[in-house]
């Protein structure tokens, strides 16, 4: 069984082409004055919190290596590296990033760590970079588990999850409307994520795809953005400020102030930490179930149509 | 990729971005009329239609009495390119040279700092700490309370 295997880091070899890249869609925007939006400080927390979450990475990516190469101790099956391993590994890692991505909407305490990348009003090549600095914290890490449990090496299955996120990287623009049909169809594009940012009552925990948007279609979460609807980009609660230590750590300091607070139960205090957003004990709060009845109360002709 | 390669890529591709956006006149604040702060505050607070809004004059933030006479006001402020919506309770309202500051208790949303001429300062000290507008003559005593 091979201990030693490496393959590079994709995600800081494209630093180029991202900054490239987002120099060309400004220029573009700036140019043909469509296709979206730039604000300096926006766009500025944005990057900062991408180098940050390449430098949280370097700092504490060994606590999930050292645990994917336990299990890799303790697994007898071995893959190998050969194309087709490559590629499977690959399509069962995006059905792990749609899992881990659904449960980071929908459990708060790995919400703590995702919300980030939905804080920015605008959405452009900068926001794909608005990345976690706290992923770690979040244990989601052993969502991972199972692929090495099955013989895929640690080193390959963070290099094909590395891949997954540089494809994200060039679905977070409004300067591509809808791409053709058959790729519509079957990958992610930039039409199905910009649904996903969206804090329209409509698009609340959709499109949690990576690279395939047939998952979403599997199993149940897939909502076409629709013309009739534009997408309004952020949160359902806009945070106010462009610290990237606030935008980092915002939930993690709202659900310390919940889960402390006098006379709840312990149940009380652990459902403000590993329920769905949203929640409260009192029911002062609305989660996206409640906003999306509350949407339909008002607004009665939606009831049946996409995302509702 | 060596790190310190990387590490100018991303100092220098961070400014090069800062420099150009801010340049092309990327940095300017939204401005607010009576339209947009209504659209903002209802964007966030739908189901609470706003009755009555007072612009400031700069149009960089809006009070908002969501039902005539029924506190808590809202506030609608200038956030970069956008704008964001908070309802005033649990705040503290404090005057400065140029303004009013509330601070919320809100870690995402620490404080406001509005930009006010003299006169407004006065007004929306009263409206906020009374939370109502019928304060805005000075003519009512502030005894809602609501800011702390």
């Amino acid at each position: 069984m091979m201990d030693s295997l490496s393959y590079p880091d994709v995600t800081q070899w494209a630093v180029p082409f991202f900054i490239a890249a987002i120099l060309a869609e400004f220029l573009w925007i700036a140019i043909k004055g469509r296709g979206g939006r730039y604000e300096t400080r926006d766009a500025v927390t944005s990057l900062i919190m991408g180098a940050g979450s390449v430098a949280s990475g370097i700092l504490l990516g060994f606590i999930a290596w050292g645990f994917f190469m336990v299990l890799w101790r303790i697994t007898p099956l071995d893959l190998g590296t050969s194309i087709w391993v490559i590629i499977l590994c690959f399509v069962l890692d995006d059905l792990r990033y749609y899992w881990v991505h659904r449960l980071g909407h929908r459990i708060r305490w790995v919400w703590a760590s995702h919300v980030n990348h939905h804080s920015s009003q605008h959405y452009n090549l900068t926001t794909a970079l608005r990345q976690t600095w706290t992923g770690t914290f979040s244990f989601i890490m052993i969502i991972r588990a199972p692929l090495v449990l099955l013989g895929f090496h640690p080193a390959l299955v963070l290099f094909v999850g590395g891949i997954n996120l540089v494809y994200q990287f060039w679905i977070h623009t409004e300067a591509i409307g809808k791409m053709p049909r058959w790729f519509e169809a079957v990958m992610n594009t930039p039409s199905h994520h910009r649904a996903h940012h969206g804090r329209n009552p409509r698009y609340l925990d959709c499109n949690y795809a990576g690279v395939f948007i047939i998952w979403d279609k599997i199993f149940g979460t897939f909502v076409p953005e629709q013309k009739d609807d534009p997408v309004d980009y952020g949160l359902v609660f806009n945070i106010a400020s462009f610290n990237p230590l606030r935008v980092a750590f915002h939930e993690w300091v709202a659900i310390y102030r919940d889960v402390t607070q006098p006379g709840l139960s312990w149940k009380q205090r652990l459902l403000y930490a590993l329920a769905p957003p949203g929640y409260s004990h009192d029911g002062s709060r609305d989660n996206s179930e409640t906003i999306k009845a509350k949407h339909l109360i008002r607004n009665p002709n939606d009831r049946g149509t996409p995302g509702f | 990729m060596p790190l310190q390669i990387l590490l100018i890529l991303v100092v220098g591709g961070i400014a090069a971005v800062a420099v150009l956006l801010h340049l092309t006149g990327r940095s300017r604040q939204t401005y607010l009329d009576e339209g947009k702060a209504r659209a903002a505050w209802s964007r966030q607070f739908p189901e609470q239609p706003a009755a009555r809004v007072l612009v400031a004059q700069n149009g960089k933030a809006a009070l908002v009495a969501p039902e005539a006479g029924q506190p808590p006001l809202g506030l609608v402020w200038s956030f970069g390119a956008d704008a964001v919506a908070r309802d005033l309770q649990h705040l503290h309202l404090s005057k400065t040279a140029r303004g009013l500051q509330l601070q919320f208790s809100d870690f995402g949303a620490p404080r406001a700092n509005l930009r006010l001429n003299p006169a407004e300062i006065e007004q929306w000290h009263r409206i906020i700490a009374a939370q109502s507008f019928d304060a805005a003559s000075g003519e009512q005593s502030n005894t809602a309370g609501r800011p702390s």
